[in-house]
């Protein structure tokens, strides 16, 4: 009896802590406390994952959130400098379309969610090892396999990958079309990554 | 205790009749039993356990760091304090806490407070799950491997953090260099990781420990084992911003990196942070690669083997982490810093390719069984 007390309690303490970070996440001004109050949040959803004996979830949403997607927007802020939101008074239009929208969505929402019924597995109880149980499903290719959706996420994440290589790069191989322009002529014989290039020629081999 | 019944305890230890008999189970054993005193007792006792050894292994780490050094370069060190100056990090530390704590100006003071933290729970979490002997371990969850690399997420958006809120270009191009360093050597260490995780099947710190009951990963993995050895030490030497891979910190250009605007406590808690990764990642690298607490052991030499475990796990476990703990800062003192694009070149030119390949080639052993010893987990 004691250890559910003990654990209503801390589902409610990380259900709150949960829901303060969020409304944290949209009210503050600063875009990097808005980015920790997001890593909070995630963190704080960890937990109730791991309440829930995902644990493989669990570790799964802090090392994708808060190690990849979270560390990105900070990188992200960092590098355009825009640290404060400065607009302070808004116009009357925008803060009425603003609310029009914010409420649609709070309806929607909230009625998608009531009005789908969910199958509550009462009885069931959470496998002992799910990193291994959700393996198998994951590369299992008979019934109530996921290989083929696995594989298919995996070419999007290779394409969106290339996508970012082309954007970033800045010279281009010779002949290539597509690519943003660089500033030096051909990259094979230029870019050495381990070679001095203070020299005057900038690095270009001669 | 009597040698015979260390002999007993060592080869029950060994035989993994204490598996699983961490901290977390016994409390939860006491809170079934209705023993409410005891679990709070151990809950007490683990969180104590874990303050101690951080304070500890920093205070002994820092000081072997600089005698380290100072032998490396024919000087003596640190010899006013005690014994050959064994209690200057004592009298350093005391120095530190007595330190006026500045904030800067214009810092964003609560970022500025926060970050430290971030940093040493992602420290401290590790510490938590690295079994340390059979019967010694705080808990032992399921995805062991992958909360290890999870958790390392927080000590970046500590640097980050810390670097963003002081105000000051130096901490900023510092934090940066940090966060791009840390999450590039990320994936030659999991990859290397990865390897482990193929060869014991279990994500779990303590079946990896074992499953090398038969013999140490680095040597029965057939040369994979090795070779992601490596790529793992010279991955994590980079994660925890060490020479020859300390460029945040580079002191020639950025005066002191992510923490330059940082004095006092809350400084000592980034240098704190910074040399209990030491110890973290050394031993991550003993349990993965090294046998853990597992004694050493010669095939059917049953003379030598009953000797070897003797000693206790808790030893073996302390010494393979020192072993790696010397090595990365033998390395400290034998390379010199890496530029930037050489630091990039190296991971992903040299080590992820070697890392995806040797992946792969472990992929192969696993499933051919070409390796000498069998396996005990399944």
């Amino acid at each position: 009896m004691i250890a559910s007390a003990i654990y209503t309690v801390l589902f409610y303490a990380i259900a709150a802590g949960t829901i303060l970070l969020a409304l944290a996440v949209v009210n503050t001004r600063k875009l990097l406390r808005a980015a920790v109050a997001l890593m909070g949040a995630l963190s704080t959803t960890a937990g109730l994952y791991a309440m829930l004996d995902a644990q493989f979830l669990a570790g799964v949403q802090v090392l994708v959130y808060v190690g990849g997607i979270v560390v990105l927007i900070v990188f992200a802020i960092m590098l355009t400098r825009s640290g404060e939101l400065l607009e302070d008074n808004p116009t009357l239009k925008r803060k009425l379309v603003g609310a029009v929208i914010s409420i649609g969505f709070l309806v929607s929402s909230v009625g998608a969610v009531w009005g789908s019924p969910f199958a509550i597995a009462s009885a069931g109880k959470a496998p002992a090892n799910d990193a291994l149980m959700i393996g198998k499903a994951l590369l299992d290719y008979g019934p109530g396999g996921f290989v083929v959706p696995f594989e298919v996420i995996s070419l999007l994440l290779l394409a969106a990958m290339l996508g970012g290589i082309v954007i970033a790069r800045k010279t281009p191989p010779t002949g290539q079309p597509f690519t943003s322009g660089g500033d030096l002529p051909g990259e094979a014989e230029v870019y050495h990554p381990l070679s001095q290039r203070d020299d005057e020629t900038g690095g270009r081999a001669s | 205790m009597t040698a015979t019944s260390l002999t007993y305890f060592a080869i029950a230890a060994a035989q993994g009749a204490f598996k699983n008999v961490t901290v977390s189970e016994r409390t939860a054993q006491a809170f079934a039993d209705g023993s409410w005193i005891l679990a709070i007792v151990y809950i007490v006792v683990a969180l104590g356990g874990l303050a101690a050894l951080v304070t500890l292994s920093g205070l002994v780490l820092i000081y072997v760091e600089r005698k380290l050094a100072a032998h490396f370069q024919c000087r003596l060190g640190p010899m006013r304090v005690g014994w050959h100056g064994i209690f200057q990090t004592v009298a350093d530390a005391v120095k530190l806490l007595l330190k006026e704590d500045v904030i800067p100006e214009k810092a964003d003071k609560a970022m500025h407070l926060l970050a430290p933290f971030l940093s040493m729970m992602a420290t401290v979490m590790v510490l938590g799950v690295l079994p340390y002997s059979p019967i010694l371990q705080i808990t032992d969850i399921n995805i062991g491997v992958l909360f290890v690399t999870a958790v390392s997420g927080f000590g970046v958006m500590g640097i980050l953090l810390g670097g963003w809120s002081s105000n000051n270009k130096w901490s900023m191009v510092g934090a940066m260099r940090a966060g791009a360093q840390i999450i590039s050597y990320e994936i030659s260490a999991t990859l290397a990781l990865l390897v482990v995780v193929l060869f014991s099947g279990s994500l779990s710190l303590a079946e990896i420990v074992q499953s090398q009951d038969a013999g140490w990963w680095i040597w029965r993995a057939n040369g994979v084992g090795f070779v992601s050895f490596i790529i793992f030490v010279i991955a994590v030497t980079a994660e925890i911003n060490r020479t020859p891979f300390d460029i945040p910190e580079g002191e020639s250009e950025l005066a002191a990196g992510f923490h330059t605007e940082y004095s006092g406590l809350r400084f000592s808690f980034f240098f704190l942070a910074e040399f209990i990764n030491m110890f973290v990642v050394s031993g991550m690298t003993a349990t993965l690669f090294l046998g853990g607490w597992m004694p050493f052991h010669i095939g059917a030499w049953a003379g030598f083997n009953g000797f070897m475990d003797l000693i206790p796990p808790v030893l073996w476990f302390t010494g393979k982490t020192s072993v790696v703990i010397f090595l990365i800062m033998w390395f400290r003192w034998t390379f010199p810093r890496l530029r930037v694009d050489q630091l990039m070149y190296l991971e992903w030119k040299v080590l992820l390719p070697i890392g995806f390949v040797n992946l792969f080639a472990a992929a192969v052993v696993v499933l051919y069984n070409l390796y000498p010893f069998p396996i005990l987990v399944p």
